[in-house]
């Protein structure tokens, strides 16, 4: 029998015992894995460095007038500006059926976001031509089961259609965004601004933010400081930001999720750190006599030590690999149902191992340790 | 019967007083426990601590205008001519002979959130002359109220723990304009803490939306009044497309955001509580173990199977209680009574304070005594099979 095997055996000589912590290990990664790939779904979004946003600088809920939008895409630095408006709206239920539409202009925002919206020829042109038509993301069209082609009627909670004289506004389905994790296009309605702006009742010629392209991202800041410049003692002042720092900030709305996650993670290992590391010592001191016996047979002190250990590793990692594969199986289960789906993010696996190298090296260090210094003579003793 | 509890009382003693004997694996599922619970505490005291405020907010005698169907103020609109309608309507209340209403309007400024150092979302709130007088319990604790008619900001005691940018005596510029902060007012317990106000004439005219109000409040004589003004007001085609419904009312319905904190609360609740069971069984079953000679002997000398089941059972209550007890206090100290914020229904950063209320304490108790019930049901149950004879024989 080879030391493997007489570690496999020992780690299962009282099953129950075995089972319960592998259980609780395996819950300590599962709210890891299933907090972190949260997280990482939440404040993760494909950026470009060069892509910056303009936005009112009181709020970005505060509107901009659409000449603001021709001045910026005229300032040296900038390579495509597009402007976009917030269009507050929903399909059939206010509550469950909210979409993040948005109004925009078509041209410029395919050149602004071009890497997300990769999308066949004959779909972009039918958007391109159609006025009164739409693009969803994927996931969207889905679920509420559209076909391109298809009239949908959308609702507006803000704005009033003046050719219905209510809320209501019809599109028809241009064709459908692929979103991977992350693609800024997640979840969103694109609709013609144009159109838009002539049949609201109020708000006319006004737009919510301007995305553009710098040519380069060493310009960033010199462009940013032209533009809020440029406005600046105007009605309308702005604040220039690199898309990364404006997604950071909102995602920062919520709250300091980043502490919350830690502590609860946190929480989560303390608790059963000390349950494995107290029931390895007890596990070890059990064996007493048996170590006695071994060491009598001519094992070596450095081979107790390392079948401890390993020991403790393999109840560490049996825990992980399991808590880490009924995280990505739950993800995967819940993102069939309404809301932007949840990835298991598999940079959580690297996390995970070294944390289980970690929590097996502290759990099992000091039983290991107690097993190597014992004395034959002691261990045959003890009772 | 007496002699089972005497029996149960001898070996629960023995039991408990052996415990220093496991000391470490006691200890650590006291604290799987204690970590169990506190976890569980902050996501219910935070969703109870938000539903307070909000709920709190709304009184039963006002009444509330919006636009049906307007989820939330910002994109609510009611119209001049509406206001002055629905201000003599049945049931209002006056003061100095005018009508005790408020027409406002809700706009969004950035303020610095201070424990992230990130730009958040303040809501800046024009309310008419009567504003204050409608909203009981509201105090200005420092400088006074805005002037009608000026530049001028009050700031809740609230949002100034919270935010940076909106201090007593500052000038802020907001749209080419300078705002003088000359006021600070309390309100505790309400959204309205987190809130600026400024005068609803200068704010829709510096926000270039000429007359434009989004919700309107009115006080009433009682909280009676509110469904004939209801009534009145749904009569009246003028009025039509316009919600009336109590202030509380209206508030109550924002409340059901905290629902997805429940839910957060549960989920890691019941997971971390499963994985301190597994704790609290071994370290059961470890008891059980190491006192098998004594509880062999006691069964020899007449002691029944459910005297050493109790003694288990009790032993595992009290651990897990002992547990439960150390995350109340951890929960006490650590976050009862403390502030923070998070974006609100209404799109709008809400202050409010962890709420530890008896009843979430009392379900943090049942939880902590459903772990150490289970924890010790099947330990207690080894317990009490043990065959004498064997136990002793095998020492």
């Amino acid at each position: 029998m080879n030391d493997r095997a007489l570690m496999w055996k020992n780690l299962w000589r009282k099953p129950v015992r075995t089972i319960l912590l592998v259980v609780s290990i395996m819950i300590a990664f599962l709210i890891f894995s299933g907090i972190i790939s949260f997280n990482i779904a939440i404040s993760t979004f494909n950026t470009l460095p060069t892509r910056m946003v303009t936005l009112s600088k009181v709020n970005f809920t505060q509107t901009l007038p659409i000449a603001h939008y021709e001045r910026i895409a005229a300032m040296e630095g900038v390579a495509a500006a597009t402007h976009m408006n917030w269009f507050g709206g929903y399909f059939q239920d206010q509550q469950s059926g909210f979409l993040p539409v948005f109004a925009v202009d078509p041209e410029t925002y395919f050149q602004v976001y071009s890497e997300d919206l990769q999308i066949p020829a004959e779909q972009r042109e039918a958007f391109f031509k159609d006025r009164a038509s739409m693009l969803v993301a994927e996931p969207v069209a889905e679920r509420y089961g559209w076909r391109i082609g298809q009239r949908i009627p959308l609702q507006s909670n803000i704005f009033t259609n003046r050719n219905s004289g209510n809320s209501t506004w019809e599109f028809t389905l241009a064709g459908t965004i692929p979103t991977p994790q992350g693609s800024s296009q997640s979840g969103s309605v694109l609709i013609h601004y144009d159109y838009y702006n002539e049949t609201v009742t109020f708000g006319r010629d006004r737009i919510g933010w301007v995305p553009f392209l710098t040519k380069s991202a060493d310009l960033n800041d010199q462009v940013a400081a032209a533009i809020d410049g440029r406005f600046l003692n105007s009605q309308d002042e702005t604040s220039t930001q690199d898309e990364e720092t404006f997604n950071k900030s909102f995602t920062a709305q919520l709250g300091n999720i980043a502490l919350v996650v830690s502590l609860v993670v946190g929480a989560a290992f303390i608790a059963i750190l000390l349950i494995v590391g107290t029931t390895m010592a007890l596990a070890v001191r059990e064996r007493t006599k048996e170590i006695g016996v071994m060491k009598t047979l001519g094992f070596s002190s450095e081979r107790v030590l390392r079948m401890v250990l390993g020991e403790s590793m393999l109840l560490s990692f049996l825990g992980a690999v399991l808590g880490c594969g009924a995280a990505a199986g739950l993800l995967s289960l819940a993102s069939g149902g309404g809301g932007p789906p949840i990835y298991f993010a598999p940079i959580v696996l690297v996390y995970a191992a070294i944390i289980a190298l970690l929590l097996g090296l502290v759990t099992g260090l000091g039983p290991a340790l107690a097993a190597y210094r014992l004395s034959i003579i002691d261990a045959l003793g003890r009772r | 019967m007496a002699s089972l509890l005497n029996q149960i009382g001898a070996v629960t003693a023995l039991n408990v007083r052996s415990i220093p004997q496991r000391a470490w694996m006691s200890i650590a599922s006291i604290v799987a426990v204690a970590l169990t619970i506190a976890v569980l505490l902050f996501f219910l005291a935070l969703a109870q601590g938000l539903t307070r405020t909000v709920e709190g907010s709304g009184s039963d005698d006002v009444a509330m205008v919006i636009r049906s169907g307007s989820n939330a103020e910002l994109n609510s609109v009611v119209s001049r001519d509406q206001l002055t309608i629905l201000s003599s309507g049945p049931g209002v209340m006056q003061r100095a002979s005018r009508p005790l209403a408020s027409g406002e309007l809700l706009v969004i400024v950035d303020g610095l959130k201070r424990s992230t150092n990130t730009k958040a979302n303040m809501p800046f709130r024009g309310i008419g002359a009567e504003g204050l007088a409608l909203r009981r319990g509201v105090t200005i604790t420092q400088g006074r109220m805005f002037s009608p008619g000026s530049n001028e900001i009050v700031v809740g005691a609230g949002l100034i723990r919270e935010f940076a940018g909106f201090g007593f005596g500052e000038t802020v510029r907001i749209r080419g304009s300078d705002w003088k902060i000359v006021g600070v007012f309390e309100a505790p317990g309400t959204v309205f803490e987190s809130e600026l106000w400024a005068d609803v004439a200068v704010t829709q005219s510096l926000f270039n939306r000429p007359n434009a109000y989004q919700t309107m409040r009115v006080q009433l004589a009682s909280p009676e009044a509110v469904a004939p003004f209801k009534t009145w007001a749904d009569a009246d085609p003028r009025l039509q497309g316009l919600e009336i419904l109590s202030e509380r009312a209206y508030y109550a319905r924002q409340a059901s955001q905290s629902n997805q904190f429940i839910v957060i609360a549960w989920v890691l609740g019941i997971l971390m509580a499963i994985g301190a069971l597994a704790g609290a069984v071994n370290t059961m079953y470890s008891s059980v173990a190491t006192r098998s000679a004594e509880i062999a002997t006691l069964r020899i000398i007449g002691f029944s199977g459910w005297a050493a089941f109790f003694g288990t059972m009790v032993e595992a209550l009290a651990l897990s209680m002992m547990g439960g007890i150390l995350g109340i206090l951890i929960a006490f100290v650590a976050f009862n009574g403390r502030t923070t914020s998070t974006l609100g229904s209404g799109f709008t950063q809400l202050v409010f304070k962890f709420d530890l209320s008896p009843p979430i304490v009392i379900t943090a108790i049942v939880m902590a005594m459903v772990i150490g019930f289970v924890g010790g049901f099947f330990p207690g149950i080894r317990a009490a099979r043990q065959r004498p004879q064997l136990e002793l024989a095998a020492q």
